[in-house]
């Protein structure tokens, strides 16, 4: 099988695996777990199969025609970048879904969790591996409406839903801008591929020079920072912690925040290189990195400190991508590259025992634990392992990848020359102060100390090895990537890194390196790390009496008083547009086609009523206008609903017949259908509710109704009389076309049927969405009745 | 309604309509016809039938999900849209050719009939649905 291929599949197998999942769980039963893990794993292996020749250097890109008029084409792009992000998701998808058989009670609703799940990981993986724009953007928006559904699982608890809506809201609204922002890039060079751009000098070029750079950044980025949740974005991850345990680990540690990561990874060698792009990621970057590290202290729920600190290293990642300058455009990729994957393996480790402590506790709350090493020794010894990844200690990952970071800090610094030599490397460092004091805190407040005299169960132990097992992986990995840090440089960071700056890169990673600028601020930070530590307690109070005394001071209460804002005016607007009587709509509908056919009919048309009628009608068909016009009459003047509908009904056959003496028997047939059909639903309709007219018509009203009826009669017949004189010359007949082409190009003799599912197929699929979703309308509005009652 | 006068020709014609509504169906790429009137004309039948003899009475012995009908429908409709992708062309792109069939002589087949059945079953499911719901008494 060769690579596209093998990716193809991985990245629809979820999809379609997930689609009979519910199918599999009447079989499986609860085990339903480990089929969702077995489907991971099979995505994992079809992904590693297109490894080898990626970490050899090459790159591989291939193309199904979708819309190619539109320049829009199904086109996986695979390389370092890409790879490295497939095996991230696919691995710990595996990881969390084994977890997920320990974690979820099997009292929940395991088909529809472990089918989110999937979903979730498809379009992850077809994000990372998406070559065209809209492509990705499409797969991006899946991962957001997935995480919604996967956040708010736990329909019935408000605070479920109020994260779930946050995330949806900030998340999906970013791709917008995203989507804006693609749309501008495309309108400058002409293209939706990302590859193309990346690997043609004079179309980058061109983007820099152009006017509309920064526009184009500025929208790209919004749609990054919202959904890595840096900035003022950060609001909607502390409230997604709501989601089960595993699903925050997978989605809100290690893969769906990292979107954002990848995207500007994915950009960099198109936007780097420039001031803009150092100011505006870098900034942005170190402001969150400074603000959540800080924000973190305050945190009681262990996930929410884990929130926090996710927020704080995309930070960090954001800012090494953000690290460039005219001559060297990727000061901190290899950094950050490294650093991501670190971060992946220890967040989501901690999130596990997050987990397992929530789960064999029964509180998240960390100021009512305590001195649980005793019990959990198995669970300390991974968190302590994790925890002191996060906080940079050696010979641990984190450590060598925040060695890396402080390093590209100081050379960044250094090339920006002046009070920046300084002021970049010691932010760099107060960040890892902050990571350093709250990785600590996690395993001081939970393991160490005293046990609290109540508030927790009295017997609590190591959960089973279900829970345990991918945790002591991750932990595995921890080590291993730190001991050996030639096995994940060589087979990911390498490649990934080449394939940003576009040129072979060879990385010397080393836990030792001898007494450089990066190890003392490593010394700083520890030091400061613990006197911060030490102070811990004091600054979470005073971050507290801060908020309470300054709550407008929070970009949540201004998320929420816009939120509250918007149903307020949103359910005045519907009330306003939305009044009930079904006439009101009529009327609104009838006025506007006044307008819209009168006022082209006015301009295009030599004269009103064309002068040279052809009165010459059979006197069959006269009759047939006749009786028309008779039962038309029968319909409005009639006072009971039986015959009135019989009156309408009776004018819609004779329609179908003028339709057979006009020569056009699909149409005959069809509304001869309808028309039955529509009458027996009517008089099932109308014989529930009373037989008579009770409302009594004002003259005013009638008169008014009178009016806009005659005045909408007119313009139509005006328009017809207009239409049979043939096509009015601007316009062209579009039927030559059929006529012509639908022998020799769909193999069908009625043009009708060929235009309905061949010419015009997509928009059909349209219609036949909306017959589907009539009939779910329908349903619904008639069993909502009955709950009212 | 329920005359025994309908209630006889609703049990002649029952069987008939189908057919004919099938025949619509597969004559449409050539003659008047096609999914959605098919559709329509299978509908109305069957609408008929739940008049003629009750709703609750039809269900006791034939209740199918009708919402079921039209999620296959759209499925069916939407696959033949993408099958061309996985042969490499263009997303909706149609083709047709002509086999050889003893005592039919030449028949043509065309990925488009695929669609009109993806239509046909929606329109049945969507306006069974619309009805058995409206119709039902609960």
């Amino acid at each position: 099988m060769d690579s596209f291929t093998a990716i193809t599949i991985a990245v629809f197998l979820p999809f379609v695996l997930a689609g009979i999942l519910p199918a599999v769980e009447k079989v499986l039963k609860d085990k339903i777990g480990w089929y969702a893990s077995a489907v991971a794993l099979l995505s994992l292996l079809l992904i590693a199969q297109a490894a080898p020749e990626v970490i050899h250097g090459e790159t591989i890109q291939k193309s199904i025609q979708w819309l190619p008029s539109l320049g829009i084409n199904f086109s996986f792009y695979i390389d370092g970048l890409s790879v490295m992000f497939g095996f991230i998701v696919s691995g710990i998808g595996v990881i969390i879904m084994s977890y997920s058989n320990g974690y979820m009670s099997k009292k929940e609703d395991l088909p529809r969790y472990y089918q989110q799940l999937l979903f979730f990981m498809g379009s992850m993986l077809g994000m990372v591996f998406s070559a065209n724009m809209i492509q990705l953007f499409i797969f991006w928006e899946l991962t957001s409406i997935t995480s919604f559904m996967l956040i708010g699982y736990w329909r019935n608890r408000p605070m479920s839903v109020y994260g779930a809506t946050k995330s949806l809201l900030i998340t999906a609204a970013g791709g917008l801008f995203m989507l804006a922002g693609f749309l501008v890039l495309n309108a400058i060079t002409g293209t939706f591929d990302i590859p193309t751009i990346m690997n043609n000098e004079s179309i980058r070029e061109l983007l820099h020079g152009h006017e509309l750079f920064l526009i184009t950044l500025i929208l790209i980025f919004i749609g990054a920072a919202s959904k890595s949740a840096q900035g003022p974005f950060y609001i909607w991850l502390p409230n997604a912690m709501e989601a089960p345990t595993p699903v925050s680990a997978f989605l809100h540690s290690a893969t769906m925040v990292k979107a954002g990561i990848y995207l500007i990874a994915r950009i960099h060698p198109i936007f780097s290189g420039t001031d803009a792009w150092f100011i505006m990621v870098s900034g942005v970057g170190i402001f969150t990195m400074l603000l959540a590290g800080f924000l973190a202290f305050r945190q009681t729920d262990i996930k929410g400190i884990l929130a926090y600190s996710t927020i704080s290293q995309l930070a960090y990642l954001m800012t090494m991508y953000g690290y460039t300058t005219h001559h060297e455009p990727g000061i901190g990729v290899a950094a950050a590259t490294f650093h991501l994957l670190n971060h992946a393996t220890f967040k989501a480790c901690l999130f596990l025992v997050a987990g397992i402590v929530a789960h064999e506790t029964a509180t998240r709350d960390i100021t009512k634990m305590g001195g649980l090493r005793k019990e959990m020794p198995i669970t300390f010894i991974i968190a302590s392992i994790g925890a002191l990844s996060m906080a940079g200690i050696p010979p641990l990952n984190g450590f060598l990848s925040k060695e890396m970071f402080y390093e590209a800090s100081v050379e960044m610094g250094h090339l920006l020359g002046g009070p920046y030599s300084i002021l970049i490397p010691a932010l760099a460092v107060l960040g890892g102060v902050f990571t350093f004091a709250y990785s600590i805190k996690l395993i001081d407040g939970i393991f160490l100390g005293k046990r609290p005299s109540k508030g927790l169960p009295d017997h609590i132990h190591d959960p089973s090895m279900v829970m345990l097992a991918p945790a002591i992986f991750l932990v595995f990995l921890i080590i291993l990537f730190g001991v050996v840090p030639s096995i994940p440089v060589h087979n990911f960071i390498e490649p990934t890194v080449s394939g940003i700056l576009l040129e072979e890169a060879h990385l010397h990673v080393k836990l030792w390196h001898g007494i450089t600028p990066p190890f003392i601020m490593t010394i700083v930070t520890f030091a400061v790390g613990i006197l911060t530590y030490t102070k811990y307690g004091k600054i979470a109070e005073w971050q507290n009496r801060f908020n309470a005394r300054f709550p407008w001071i929070s970009v949540n209460y201004y998320y929420d008083a816009t939120v509250e804002n918007a149903k307020d005016v949103t359910s005045k607007f519907s009330n306003r547009m939305q009044p009930g009587p079904i006439k009101t709509y009529i009327t609104a509908l009838l006025l506007l086609v006044i307008i819209l056919f009168t006022v082209p009919a006015v301009l295009l048309a030599p004269t009103l009523i064309p002068s040279d009628l052809n009165f010459d009608i059979p006197a069959y068909e006269v009759i047939i206008y006749l009786f028309m016009i008779i039962a038309a009459l029968g319909a409005a003047v009639l006072r009971k609903y039986l015959p009135a509908v019989i009156a309408l009904s009776g004018l819609g056959y004779l329609v179908g017949l003028l339709f057979i003496y006009l020569q056009a028997p699909d149409l005959a047939l069809t509304q001869v259908l309808v028309e039955t059909l529509a009458t027996i639903i009517f008089l099932l309709a109308i014989a529930r509710i009373p037989q008579k007219f009770r409302e009594h018509i004002p003259s005013k009203t009638l008169a008014r109704d009178i009016l806009i009826s005659v005045a909408v009669s007119s313009v139509i017949f005006i328009m017809l009389i207009n239409a049979t004189q043939g096509i009015i010359p601007p316009f062209e007949s579009v039927s030559h076309y059929f006529i012509e082409k639908s022998l020799p190009l769909a193999g069908g003799h009625n043009i009708v049927n060929v235009i309905l599912v061949d010419f015009r197929g997509y928009d059909t699929l349209g219609e036949i969405a909306v017959i589907s979703l009539a009939g779910f309308g329908v349903y619904n509005l008639v069993n909502s009745r009955g709950e009212d009652e | 309604m329920t005359t025994l006068i309908t209630k006889t020709i609703t049990k002649i014609c029952l069987p008939l309509v189908i057919l004919f509504s099938i025949s619509l169906l597969l004559a449409g790429h050539n003659n008047p016809g096609g999914g959605f009137i098919g559709g329509v004309m299978f509908a109305s039948i069957i609408a008929l039938t739940y008049v003629a003899y009750g709703l609750d009475h039809i269900r006791s012995f034939f209740d199918p999900d009708w919402t079921n009908w039209f999620g296959l429908g759209l499925f069916l409709a939407a696959a033949t849209a993408f099958v061309s992708m996985a042969f490499s062309y263009n997303f909706f792109r149609s083709a047709f050719g002509f086999v050889h069939i003893p005592l039919f002589g030449e028949v043509e087949l065309a990925s488009a009939a695929v669609f009109d059945v993806g239509v046909y079953l929606v329109v049945i499911g969507g306006l069974l649905s619309i009805f058995t719901n409206v119709g039902d008494d609960k």
